[in-house]
């Protein structure tokens, strides 16, 4: 069994489905079944890395602030002003600099503005854009899963398993929640439990992929694109599977463009 | 005859100072090298090295007394292969552009006659520290054959616990004990 627990594939993939399969399902009822995302996360983080937070290192900052998200999204539930999606925005921004800080303090001024700039900007567009999903659970968990798989896979290729375990675990989780749904037929209780910790998570470790791994910055504008295909008009008339099959095959091409991207700089990961 | 006794006095004084100076060599980073081993999959052993170091080593012989401070580049691992050598830097290992430094600093070394023979520090790696003791296993001090100048010699090793530091990545099939190995040439200032 622990040999099973230590296959990556079982750590990043099927263990998080797995574990967010449950719990949305369990969860149904409380209408809190966004919270499998952040529980097939969990999963992977405890396989892969533990739960260790000293020293606080970026990738252990982006688990803190993941988990903190999940938690914060909860009262969310109950209050929904205009301007709460631009304040969520401008902090995502912010969290990005922080977990960026100690990587970005070692450079000359110029690229640390850049880079920093470039970071905030990327987590608070991902931030914002998922948001407008939140109330979607069929569109908000087809963008869960092109942004964790193409996050994940990109950052894989990029020269890091282990920010890319943390993003395919996003994915396999957002993909679980979606597969209860294609198979009842029936949407579950979205929310900001979804959208705010997988657009942070997912965010913040590309920039981290970019900046500490080989993945290209390039590769961030076309991941910034899935919240945006997970817009786009479906048939409304379809089976909700249907819907979702189309929308999750739009956001998979993009994350497929970002990991070709990815591949033809990098090229394998490394094993 | 106040002035004589005065200057006796000092002199006098001066002795035992001047017999327990230290010597004081710079490492070569040309011939100072970071190398460790570790297991790959039980299948066989990776060895690598990280290409830039510095440093600087006291030593005084006589008072059987030194100190040990060594600074590795993180980012300058090399493992032969360029695309593990990207992985190594990554946050699943020496995490480079967020630790750029490996440091190691000596707190006491041990003599066995008027050889060095072991040196007890603290390495810091990816903002951890943890006591680790070189053991010395050999040492060489004469004049280099090409420049003449001092030189200093000495091979290095250590092993220790990848997990200790918290590079727990792909444990227990990447292996977690790891042969650290010091090559140090350092002329005297």
């Amino acid at each position: 069994m622990r040999e099973l627990l230590n296959h990556p594939a079982v750590q990043g993939g099927l263990a998080p489905f797995v574990v967010a399969l449950i719990v949305a399902e369990l969860l149904q009822r409380m209408r809190l079944s966004g919270l499998a995302i952040i529980a097939g996360f969990a999963a992977t983080v405890y396989l892969v890395s533990g739960f260790a937070f000293d020293p606080l290192t970026a990738s252990r900052k982006i688990v803190l602030l993941t988990l903190a998200a999940s938690l914060f999204a909860l009262p969310l539930m109950f209050f929904n002003p205009r301007w709460l999606r631009g304040l969520l925005a401008i902090a995502g921004g912010a969290a990005a600099v922080w977990v960026m800080q100690r990587i970005l303090q070692q450079q000359a001024v110029s690229p640390m503005l850049l880079w920093g700039a470039g970071c905030a900007a990327y987590v608070g567009w991902l931030v914002f854009w998922m948001d407008g999903l939140h109330e979607s659970s069929m569109r908000a968990a087809s963008a869960g899963v092109g942004l964790g798989m193409g996050t994940g896979l990109a950052a894989l290729f990029g020269a890091s398993a282990l920010l890319g375990q943390y993003g395919l675990a996003l994915g396999a989780a957002a993909g679980a929640y979606l597969l209860i749904q294609m198979l009842t037929n029936a949407p579950l209780p979205c929310g900001r439990s979804i959208t705010l910790p997988l657009s942070l998570a997912a965010g913040l470790i590309a920039c981290l992929a970019v900046l500490t791994a080989e993945l290209p910055w390039y590769v961030l504008p076309v991941l910034a694109t899935i919240p945006l295909a997970a817009k786009i008009p479906v048939p409304a008339k379809q089976a909700l599977w249907i819907q979702s099959a189309l929308l999750t095959i739009v956001t998979l091409a993009c994350a497929a463009g970002a990991v070709y991207l990815t591949w033809r700089v990098a090229g394998a990961p490394p094993i | 005859m106040l002035k004589r006794n005065i200057f006796a006095v000092l002199l006098v004084a001066s002795l035992p100072m001047a017999a327990h100076a230290a010597d004081s060599y710079t490492m070569d980073p040309a011939h100072t090298y970071a190398n460790f081993t570790i297991s790959h999959l039980g299948f066989s052993t990776m060895h690598g090295r990280f290409d830039k170091s510095s440093g600087k080593v006291t030593l005084d012989r006589a008072a059987k007394h030194g100190t040990v401070d060594i600074t590795i580049e993180s980012a300058s691992v090399s493992t032969g292969f360029a695309k593990r050598d990207d992985h190594l830097k990554s946050p699943d290992f020496f995490n480079a552009a967020e630790f750029p430094s490996i440091t190691y600093k000596s707190s006491a070394v041990k003599f066995k006659g008027d050889v060095p023979a072991s040196v007890e520090g603290s390495l810091t790696m990816l903002g951890v520290t943890k006591p680790v003791t070189l053991t010395i296993d050999a040492f060489k001090c004469g004049a280099h054959p090409m420049n003449k100048k001092e030189l200093c010699g000495a091979a290095a090793s250590a092993q220790i616990k990848r997990s200790d530091f918290g590079i727990k990545f792909g444990l227990p099939a990447i292996g977690d004990d790891i042969k650290l190995d010091f090559e140090v040439e350092a002329y005297k200032d």
